[in-house]
């Protein structure tokens, strides 16, 4: 109760200072006349009177302070009167701030933009309902795109029975179609869900319902669950889409509800549809293939339940399975079960790069701090005199640092300030780079715990350097008042604390320009892979005519559909052909070629396949080639070699005899130190049976070189080409090789395709360079941005080398101008300044290149045809360094050198 | 001549709080008269130590203050206990007291028969 009272009676002081300091006045003059009049009466003169109250008193301001100080709360006024103070002073040295305030808000601004990438795409909870309960399944092997092999459904059947710690497992797979629509149809990514899907995931409707088990089985109708996104993009959020039937691929489905925002792993999906769209998800091949691995798989923990205990379940059924069907887990191919947080699974492809940007802006952060650290320091040194004033005057030493921990917290506070308008830019930037690597980029804003990062940083910051400032010591002031305020300052070699952060600076952007390096030369080594491909004025546009649909519907005889879906290919391919005669015709143009695929991008499918007389080895899995189709102009359009044999030819027709075109990597696998040419290939497995496409032995008329298919450092890919007339077309791809700018023939061709084929969605229009740029991007955003960083850091240290010989060059003027009088010369004090620097600068870069061998090292993942420590890199940063170093010491060894000894003795 | 004593902090709330027991509605002035004469001079209340603490029981509502004419017509600010006051002054002599007996207790020297 007392304590209350008296903290009201204070905050209500703060508002009656005024009054209550007249009040206050008064009563202590009464206080002394009252003596005064005490001390007249007792004999005094009234002069001696006086003096004696006035003794006794203590005086008068110093007492009128101890009650203002009880009375308000003294520390809020303090800090009032202590930030009024601090504009004034900042006002007074604009070089000094607009320097800070920069330095600090490339800093905050680096930190706080690269902190909301990676708290949206590492650490923020999951959307989904009770997200950090889901975990992800994964199954791998050996070999080529055995990294993420899928699951089958009997897999998955036997992990639902014995693994109790997973309270519910949902499925998914992905598929595409094409949504038809008024005059813009669409090709889009859908998942064929379980009807459980959305219970596991923990997922709400925004709109409608989602599915449920009732979705599940054959004989059950269609329906689609729009994603928050498509149904924003594509339908505007019309809310009266739910209950609408849209067309996709010849079927009719029934749109049932719109989901909430969520990441879609491990793609990005427009829509989801239950599992009835695709007679192939409920065959028997699908329902009973074992090896018929292409099903997702997210489970939900049960109450209770840890990931550890799901590990040791899955590990048990695994080894089981394995036992029990040797048939379907190859022994060779190192078959294993990972499961994996949902939200590290959703993060794995972002995690390494984006720790590396968030190291590279700390260091950063460090540098520039480091740096304002100095300037403080310095400023804080030809401040001496003003502070040792105010302590003579008064002044505690808690009441100067809390002078000095003003200024800082409004530097840095106005810092932070500038920083975050460059964060929003940042931001900007950085999401559309994270969109490459996480679903989760759109979940990237600038939010309430992201500004409260930049302003911690900024007090943290401040505060510290409130405390390395070294204030005059208790006592000492006697003496540095009595030594007239000469030799406070003292020479380099006091002051450790600058030169301990010079030497960090230079380590820290050591260790930055070395990843810079190592990053830059990746991105080079990768543009500088051969793709494979003799040019780059080749133009691709992917437009899609033929529509496969999900299968027959349930009871029709499959052959019925395949027939079906020939007619459809064979009309598709008129349609091709039209294009092909109207662009080559365009000025400019060289050839035009037909084909499944676009160059430099991987095409989706595969099937296996064997080669006559070569048996499988044993505990090798089977050859998968890409299954494409090129007409006879394709090699040559897309500048592809032919390595040996003949291109396709108008003689290999629908009914001619079936012939292919291998690529070298498929060559050397199959038939090593052998001529290729004239033996027999066939497409084989299970899966074949869904599709049109026979199963008969085609002869190898020709091999054709590897490209750089799906990115500059995928590794080559065994591909099977197929005569775009005699086979499935599969999708459809128009190339076109111009004499010189391919890009310019982009408006004028996509014109024609759009004219041929209105109702097609075209996915692509891009040229051969584009393309490979694309694969390149991510490698060269990491490069540009670490980059930056690196010369940032650099530039910052350089100014910090160079202020603080500067400053240790103002300190020592007198002793240089007595050195010079006693006879060096100026070269030999410009060799001492130098050589103050460059112990720094030697220093800093030993420790950094120890620094930058461990980086190296944990950013090897990143790296392409460039070792981690490699020597040129290393060698090249260290001399980068030095020069700049070097260069920031020059100038104040110059200008110690110019001093002129005789006007140093004279002001002396 | 022996140095004057600081008047210990805490002490002094309740010298004051005694002194306007005693001696009713007083000004600082007399205030610091009355403990410096009770101390028989050797305690030395400065403004800067006596003005602060006025405040401080002002403020935690154990006495009051009102301006009014002083015994030779002088205007000056008048302190007199409040009834928390008066509890907390029977309060603290009560503490005070045990204190003392305790300490004294400790530091007188003991005659113990073996």
């Amino acid at each position: 109760m007392r304590y209350v009272r008296a903290a009201l009676a204070r905050i209500a002081g703060l508002f009656t200072g005024h009054n209550a300091d007249d009040d206050l006045r008064d009563e202590l003059q009464a206080h002394l006349d009252m003596e005064t009049a005490e001390n007249i009466r007792r004999g005094m003169n009234p002069d001696e009177a006086r003096r004696q109250a006035l003794l006794a008193s203590g005086g008068l301001t110093v007492a009128a302070q101890a009650v203002r100080d009880r009375r308000g709360l003294p520390w809020l006024e303090g800090v009032a009167s202590d930030l009024r103070y601090a504009v004034r002073a900042l006002r007074h040295s604009p070089a000094f701030t607009v320097v800070v305030v920069i330095t600090l808000a490339l800093g905050i601004g680096a930190n706080t933009a690269i902190f909301s990438v990676v708290r949206a795409v590492l650490l923020k909870p999951l959307p989904h309902r009770d997200g950090d309960r889901l975990v992800y399944l994964r199954q791998s092997m050996d070999g080529p795109g055995g990294a993420n092999i899928n699951f089958s459904v009997p897999e998955i059947r036997d992990f639902r029975a014995a693994t109790p710690s997973l309270g519910g497992i949902a499925e998914y797979s992905p598929w595409f179609g094409t949504l038809q629509g008024d005059n813009n149809p669409v090709r889009i990514d859908i998942g064929l869900v379980t009807g459980n899907f959305f219970e596991v995931m923990g997922l709400s409707p925004v709109l409608g319902r989602l599915t449920t088990p009732g979705d599940d089985g054959p004989g059950v109708p269609a329906v689609m669950v729009l994603t928050h996104d498509f149904w924003m993009k594509r339908y505007g959020g019309d809310s009266s889409i739910v209950g609408k039937q849209v067309r996709l691929d010849g079927m009719s489905l029934t749109v049932i509800g719109v989901v909430e925002p969520a990441p879609w792993f491990p793609d990005r999906m427009e829509a989801l549809a239950n599992m009835v769209i695709s007679s192939h998800h409920l065959s028997a091949l699908m329902v009973e293939g074992r090896s018929h691995r292409m099903t997702e798989m997210i489970a939900r923990l049960a109450p209770g339940a840890a990931v550890e205990q799901a590990r040791t379940e899955m590990a048990a059924v695994y080894a089981r399975m394995q036992r029990e069907h040797t048939d379907a887990y190859n022994p060779g191919a190192h078959y294993r079960v990972a499961v994996i947080p949902f939200k590290e699974a959703l993060g794995e492809r972002a995690r390494l790069t984006l720790w590396l940007l968030m190291a590279a802006a700390a260091f950063v952060m460090i540098i520039s701090a480091a740096n304002v650290a100095n300037l403080t320091l310095m400023r804080g040194v030809r401040r001496q005199h003003e502070l040792v004033v105010r302590a003579a005057l008064g002044a505690g030493l808690g009441r100067l640092r809390r002078l000095l921990l003003a200024e800082n917290l409004l530097l840095t506070l106005m810092g932070a300030a500038v920083g975050v308008v460059i964060a929003v830019g940042g931001v900007r930037l950085l999401t559309s780079f994270a969109e490459r690597y996480s679903p989760r980029a759109n979940e990237i804003h600038l939010d309430v715990v992201v500004l409260g990062f930049a302003l911690a940083l900024s007090v943290s910051l401040a505060l510290a350097l409130s405390f390395i400032a070294s204030l005059p010591r208790e006592g000492a002031f006697a003496a540095a008042i009595a030594a007239g305020m000469r030799r406070i300052s003292g020479d380099l070699r006091k002051h450790r604390l600058q030169r301990g952060l010079v030497v960090a600076q230079v380590a820290v952007s050591v260790v930055l320009l070395a990843g810079a390096g190592l990053l830059t030369r990746t991105m080079m080594e990768l543009s500088q892979v051969n793709t494979g491909l003799r040019t780059e004025e080749v133009l691709a546009i992917d437009v899609p005519l033929l529509q496969v649909g999900g299968g027959p519907s349930n009871g029709t005889d499959p052959a019925v559909w395949f027939r079906a879906i020939m007619q459809s290919d064979a009309a598709a391919k008129v349609r091709y052909d039209q294009m092909r005669r109207e662009i080559a015709a365009l000025p400019g143009v060289t050839e035009v070629g037909l084909g499944s695929s676009v160059p430099l991008r991987g095409s989706s499918t595969r099937f296996e396949a064997k080669a006559e007389g070569k048996a499988l080895p044993v505990g090798e899995p089977a050859v998968s080639p890409d299954f494409r189709t090129a007409n006879p102009e394709y090699f040559s359009a897309a500048g592809i070699p032919l390595v040996k044999g003949r291109a396709f030819g108008a003689t290999d027709g629908f009914g001619a005899g079936k012939v292919v075109i291998i690529n070298q990597t498929l060559a050397d696998r199959w038939f090593p130190g052998e001529d290729p040419i004239g033996k027999r290939v066939a497409w084989t497995g299970e899966v074949l049976k869904f599709s049109p496409i026979s199963p008969e032995w085609r002869t190898i008329v020709g091999i054709v070189g590897n490209t750089q298919d799906g990115g500059q450092d995928a590794p080559p890919r065994a591909v099977m080409f197929m005569p775009f007339a005699q086979e499935l077309s599969l999708g459809g791809v128009v190339v076109i090789r111009a004499d010189s700018n391919a890009a310019e023939l982009a408006a004028a061709a996509t014109r024609i395709v759009r004219r041929i084929a209105p109702a097609a969605p075209i996915q692509s229009v891009l040229t051969v360079r584009q393309i490979k740029d694309q694969s390149v991007a991510p490698q060269r955003l990491n490069a540009v941005l670490v980059s930056s960083f690196g010369i940032l850091a650099v530039i910052i240290a350089a100014v910090g080398i160079g202020g603080v010989l500067a400053f240790s060059v103002s300190a020592r003027t007198n002793e240089i101008g007595i050195r010079m009088s006693l006879g060096a010369d100026s070269g030999r004090v410009q060799r001492m300044i130098l050589r103050e620097g460059g112990v720094l600068l030697a220093i800093g870069l030993v420790l950094g290149a120890g620094g930058a061998f461990f980086a190296a090292g944990v950013i090897r993942g990143l790296l392409f045809g460039v070792a981690p420590h490699d020597p040129v890199t290393f060698i090249g940063v260290a001399g980068m360094m030095a020069a700049i170093g070097i260069m920031a010491c020059w100038i104040p060894a110059l200008r110690a050198a110019r001093i002129d000894p005789a006007i140093t003795m004279r002001s002396t | 001549m022996a140095d004057k004593l600081d008047v210990q902090q805490g002490t002094l709330a309740l010298m004051i709080l005694k002194t306007l027991e005693g001696l009713g509605p007083l000004h600082g002035y007399g205030v610091a008269r009355r403990i410096e004469e009770t101390s028989r001079h050797r305690l030395k209340l400065n403004y800067g130590t006596l003005y602060p603490a006025l405040l401080k029981l002002e403020q935690e509502g154990f006495i009051k203050a009102e301006w009014s004419q002083s015994e030779n017509n002088r205007r000056a600010k008048f302190y007199s206990l409040t009834a928390a006051g008066r509890k907390q002054l029977a309060r603290e002599t009560r503490e005070w007291n045990e204190t003392a007996d305790l300490i004294a207790a400790f530091l007188t020297p003991r005659r113990e028969t073996p």
